[in-house]
């Protein structure tokens, strides 16, 4: 489903994040992606939003190429792709009824869906009781929790965490995670970047282990944090 | 699934929605708001401001052309016939606008009715036993550029003879400094309009980027989550819009009374001009000139702005 050959990143002038990446995951698959800052998990993630390019390598998403796609239609990619992020990303002036609606809003769903699927998915997430509250008014765990009710709600076939427990304590961690477990068991691929010891052998599936770029340590079942 | 992941015909874009979005946006920023709707305010007045300059002065030299003509005298023995011939060798001129013939007669006439006041005047008239004035040629070109070429035209002619002299010589220096008054009123106001429109494009666009760059963030979130770049664009280029159309109600709001308090004292200086009356009687093409000037301008400073925030 998702497949890097050969992935080659280089920031200018000359820092190598990424230093010719093989790597295939499956659909369905739970990865959970580990290395210290700086290894190119970030980097990696970024590069299946298209918001980062190869400098050579190529990155495929169901078969196909994403250095293919028209610039016009990265917004296409990205709807069938979910993302959550260490710092949430919320819209800090809307509610998180709108901030759900938003990301249905700009695919052209239509009003009666979105009042359907909206506040559906936020019950999902716990958060059903909060419909009207401003992100500024939720506590960290919340604010997650509706990123990831936001990230979930076009159904996407893979689900990119990117350090998504970074600022979070230890029970709203796992919270975070079982809910990103529920997400997989449905079929979601998830690749969860992470350098939470915990968590990663918490969770005890695939885990890849990054280093200065490079993959140094493929577990494929029942992984342990090994940097 | 390879055609549900890459099904590229719905990027799903709600006209209504956006243009809601932008004027809730423009509600929510209502400080950067007022900034940038005063910044383009300012410039729609400067606009309009030029704009009756370029009227009043493009008026005073009209007024001030209709003044100027150039006189041909002809000899006291010419006759009535070769004055016209030299007439309808004038009027085929294309440079020529009007030609009037004052005969001998007519000429005392008008000096005589000129000074029905002046005794003195009058008593030496009635001593001469013929009529002293000479016949002339009042000709009026098109514009006043064209005076030295009909000079030389009435000094070719084979009638050179009956032509006594021509006035041109003593009006040249008047109808130059008119030629360039007007010439100068045309490109400095050209000029001043175009340092004028550059000033109020690169300050609206500053303004615009300004509020633009505040949320740049929100902008990233919104490209993150799939938003297609018109998606994101429609709601600033409706705000920009939006700043654009306050804009021109406020700067049309201040220019009108203006307009009419300064209405009067131009009349005393040109009497021919009535400021008012020509705003008043083109209030439709200015209102709508000057809402659609302040809505381009808001919507181009916009696109500009948010150019670079929309990279993929």
């Amino acid at each position: 489903m998702i497949q890097l050959h050969k992935v080659k990143k280089i920031y200018p002038p000359h820092t190598v994040v990424l230093d010719n990446v093989d790597l295939e995951i499956g659909p369905g698959e739970f990865v959970s992606l580990v290395g210290l800052s700086g290894a190119g998990k970030s980097t990696l993630l970024k590069m299946l939003t298209r918001e980062e390019r190869p400098n050579s390598g190529k990155v495929m998403i169901e078969g196909v190429d994403l250095a293919d796609i028209d610039d016009n239609d990265v917004p296409l990619l990205r709807r069938k792709i979910g993302t959550v992020y260490q710092d949430f990303k919320l819209l800090s002036r809307k509610t998180a009824y709108e901030n759900v609606a938003f990301a249905m809003e700009v695919t052209g769903a239509n009003q009666e869906d979105i009042e359907k699927d909206v506040p559906q998915v936020l019950s999902i997430v716990g958060l059903g009781h909060k419909l009207e509250f401003f992100p500024d008014e939720m506590s960290g765990g919340e604010k997650q929790r509706l990123a990831i009710a936001r990230s979930m709600i076009h159904r996407p076939k893979i689900l990119l965490a990117d350090e998504p427990t970074g600022n979070l304590d230890l029970v709203n961690s796992y919270d975070v995670v079982k809910l990103l477990q529920k997400i997989n068991e449905l079929g979601t691929t998830v690749i969860l970047a992470t350098h939470d010891m915990n968590i990663v052998n918490r969770v005890g599936k695939r885990v890849i282990s990054m280093d200065k770029g490079k993959i140094v340590r493929d577990q494929t079942h029942n992984g342990r944090y090994v940097i | 699934m390879a055609d549900t992941l890459f099904n590229f015909t719905n990027l799903g874009i709600n006209l209504k929605k956006i243009i809601a979005s932008g004027w809730t946006n423009f509600q929510r920023n209502s400080y950067l708001s007022f900034g940038a709707t005063g910044i383009m305010a300012l410039a729609l007045i400067l606009f309009l401001a030029l704009l009756s300059v370029q009227f009043l002065t493009s008026q005073a030299v009209v007024t001030l052309r209709d003044k100027v003509d150039i006189s041909a005298y002809l000899t006291t023995d010419a006759t009535e016939e070769q004055a016209l011939r030299i007439k309808s060798d004038l009027v085929s001129l294309s440079e020529v606008y009007d030609v009037t013939y004052v005969s001998k007669d007519q000429a005392l006439q008008d000096f005589k009715s000129r000074h029905t006041n002046d005794t003195l005047i009058q008593e030496s008239l009635a001593q001469l036993d013929s009529n002293p004035l000479s016949a002339s040629l009042n000709i009026k070109a098109h514009n006043s550029g064209q005076y030295a070429s009909i000079a030389q035209f009435l000094e070719k002619s084979p009638l050179r003879g009956v032509i006594d002299k021509i006035n041109f010589y003593e009006n040249k220096g008047v109808i130059e400094r008119i030629e360039s008054i007007s010439n100068g009123v045309k490109s400095w106001g050209l000029g001043a309009a175009l340092v004028l429109a550059a000033i109020a494009v690169l300050v609206t666009f500053n303004t615009v980027r300004l509020t633009i760059y505040n949320q740049r963030q929100e902008i990233e979130i919104m490209r993150l989550v799939g938003a297609s770049n018109w998606h994101i664009r429609g709601p600033y280029l409706t705000e920009g819009g939006l700043y654009g159309l306050f804009a021109s109600v406020i700067a049309l709001a201040v220019f009108y009374p203006s307009i009419y308090l300064v209405s009067d004292k131009v009349a005393a200086f040109v009497p021919t001009v009535d400021l008012f009356d020509y705003f008043f009687t083109g209030l439709p093409q200015v209102v709508l000139m000057v809402a659609f000037l302040g809505i381009i301008l808001g919507m181009a400073s916009s696109t500009i702005a948010i150019r670079k925030h929309l990279k993929v």
